[in-house]
């Protein structure tokens, strides 16, 4: 749908997105994670176009219009206005035929569970509901592409699972949608790709799926330490981790856990144990931007 | 396009005008009058002239103000929504010379009731033109100087090249001698060094300078400036030559030429709202 090529945008000194080449696949749920200051919002206003890359190019497919619907990041409104009335606007701005403006409001309104508020005033809201209001503005116009950055954000858990079951029906939908977040059990619930940044630049890139099953770690645990077979385990794959009295074996090396044992038997290790783990998305998170 | 354009005006224009800074503009309009109107002026030419003045510097304020809200960051859901970021420009300098225009023609009927001239009907059709033409010049040369729109130095170049016409206007006599000058004391300092073969051109371009260069300099400095002397000229007769029925629209072709200079910096540099 959008095809970020090898973009670079700095301000002044600092580079808030380098070099960086995205894929964006129609109908996915794309999270993107990083520590603050990773280049997610730079990435997300480059998408929007409020922003013109210094280098590179961004290429979208030819969409109807309105193309995107943008929730930015923090929760600003125009206070004084109602939230139907605010909608009405947005709805007007986005070629929806004034006949049928309303309609779409309430649609709009009734998808993120906000009616009961359509006439209390946008400064009378509580977070829960700005939150709520930003994602109803990005509906507006039926938009193919979200960009919502970090939509659940101060929210508490009751407000973190409704944006995520919003969400969710928007992939349903099959919206293409692009969130930032820091709440990793969001996206592990709701994104079908994930992409790590930090420094402007994508550390990891995969499908969500792939991600978390087809990562997978196992751990063995012997009873002394393996320090005389340490350089002869290495040597095996570099995806052998010795530790004290710990191996780990990451990804491809998972298939040389007979080998491993058998060398630990005959070296007269004892096994106190073997266990086979699926990584987190913390884990993944933490070693992507460690 | 006109109905978002339409849209955007109503909201800058609502957000305004419910605000301080609105109620501000009202006082600041009456307390105009009050100092303009304070006798009773008959003089028509006093009545177009003082508020053409007014009209004028409340649109460059005005669309300072408003270009200030439409700079915020709650706007970005508004901005995303637009096909051409130009439309959003657009409601901006449209929404400041509607409001212009209105607290003008405000201050004219209170003026033309109380303390101001009578006009005929022939001298108020004449009017509304003159005042338009320098409340959307003063708005487009307000884009340019708001943050909204500036890009980089571009508002130093503009109101540099405006600065440097304006006293090119009333000192290009002692600029183009000034100039002429140096090349004389280039080419004797040629001379001095032997290079007899640049003295002669460079004392010919001095002398050239000095007085053809100097007219010429006049001519294009009074052509970029005829529209305002005419107009003002033509309030003082109290009514418009052939010619200078056409400064209103020359004055348009200028105001619109530095829209499309605002229009091209703002659809092209990078927006960083205010939060």
């Amino acid at each position: 749908m959008i095809e970020v090529d090898r973009v670079t945008k700095a301000f002044y000194t600092v580079v808030a997105v380098n070099d960086l080449s995205l894929d964006v696949p129609e109908g996915e749920v794309i999270g993107v994670l990083g520590p603050n200051g990773a280049g997610k919002t730079t990435l997300f206003k480059l998408l929007a176009g409020f922003l013109k890359p210094d280098k590179g190019r961004i290429r979208a497919k030819r969409l109807q219009w309105p193309a995107i619907g943008y929730k930015p990041e923090r929760l600003l409104f125009p206070n004084q206005m109602r939230v139907l009335a605010y909608l009405e606007m947005i709805a007007a701005l986005s070629n929806i035929n004034s006949r049928d403006i309303r309609r779409v409001v309430y649609d709009s309104l009734s998808r993120v569970n906000l009616l009961d508020a359509s006439q209390k005033q946008i400064r009378d809201c509580s977070k829960g509901m700005r939150q709520r209001l930003g994602l109803a503005q990005a509906l507006i116009g039926d938009p193919p592409l979200l960009i919502l950055d970090e939509p659940s954000n101060g929210l508490d858990p009751d407000g973190q699972a409704t944006i995520a079951s919003h969400i969710q029906q928007l992939r349903q939908m099959g919206k293409t949608i692009l969130l930032s977040s820091h709440q990793l059990h969001e996206v592990t619930q709701v994104c079908t790709h994930l992409i790590i940044m930090n420094q402007g630049q994508i550390l990891y890139e995969r499908p969500m799926a792939e991600a978390l099953i087809e990562q997978p770690h196992a751990l063995i645990r012997v009873n002394q330490p393996l320090a005389p077979v340490a350089a002869l385990l290495q040597s095996l794959h570099p995806e052998v981790v010795v530790q004290e009295q710990e191996i780990m074996l990451n990804n491809e090396a998972m298939g040389l856990r007979r080998q491993v044992l058998s060398i630990l038997l005959a070296a007269g290790y004892d096994i106190l144990k073997v266990e086979q783990q699926r990584v987190t998305l913390a884990e993944i998170y933490a070693e992507a931007t460690r | 396009m006109i109905q978002r354009v339409a849209t955007l005006c109503r909201y800058l224009t609502t957000s305004l005008l419910f605000s301080l800074t609105g109620v501000i503009y009202l006082i600041g309009t009456l307390v105009y009058y009050w100092l303009a109107f304070q006798q009773p002026s008959p003089e028509v030419s006093y009545f177009v002239l003082v508020i053409g003045l007014f009209g004028g510097a409340v649109t460059f304020l005005l669309t300072l103000s408003i270009a200030s809200r439409a700079n915020q960051a709650i706007n970005f859901p508004l901005l995303v929504r637009l096909p051409s970021r130009v439309e959003y420009l657009a409601a901006v300098f449209l929404t400041a010379v509607t409001l212009g225009l209105m607290l003008q023609i405000l201050v004219g009927l209170i003026a033309l009731l109380h303390n101001g001239p009578s006009l005929s009907l022939s001298q108020a059709v004449e009017i509304p033109p003159v005042w338009l033409a320098i409340n959307i010049l003063a708005a487009a040369l307000a884009l340019h100087a708001s943050e909204l729109v500036t890009a980089g130095w571009s508002r130093v170049y503009l109101y540099g090249a405006l600065a440097v016409l304006l006293f090119l206007q009333s000192n290009h006599s002692q600029v183009m001698s000034w100039i002429g000058g140096r090349f004389l004391a280039l080419g004797n300092w040629f001379n001095g060094l032997g290079i007899t073969a640049l003295n002669f051109p460079l004392r010919n371009l001095a002398n050239w300078l000095s007085v053809s260069g100097n007219d010429w300099l006049a001519r294009i400095i009074a052509f970029v400036f005829w529209p305002i002397q005419a107009i003002t000229e033509a309030s003082m007769n109290g009514y418009f030559s052939r010619a200078q029925a056409l400064a209103p629209a020359v004055l348009l072709l200028y105001a619109t030429i530095i829209f499309m200079l605002a229009a091209d910096l703002f659809a092209n540099k990078d927006l960083h709202l205010h939060e």
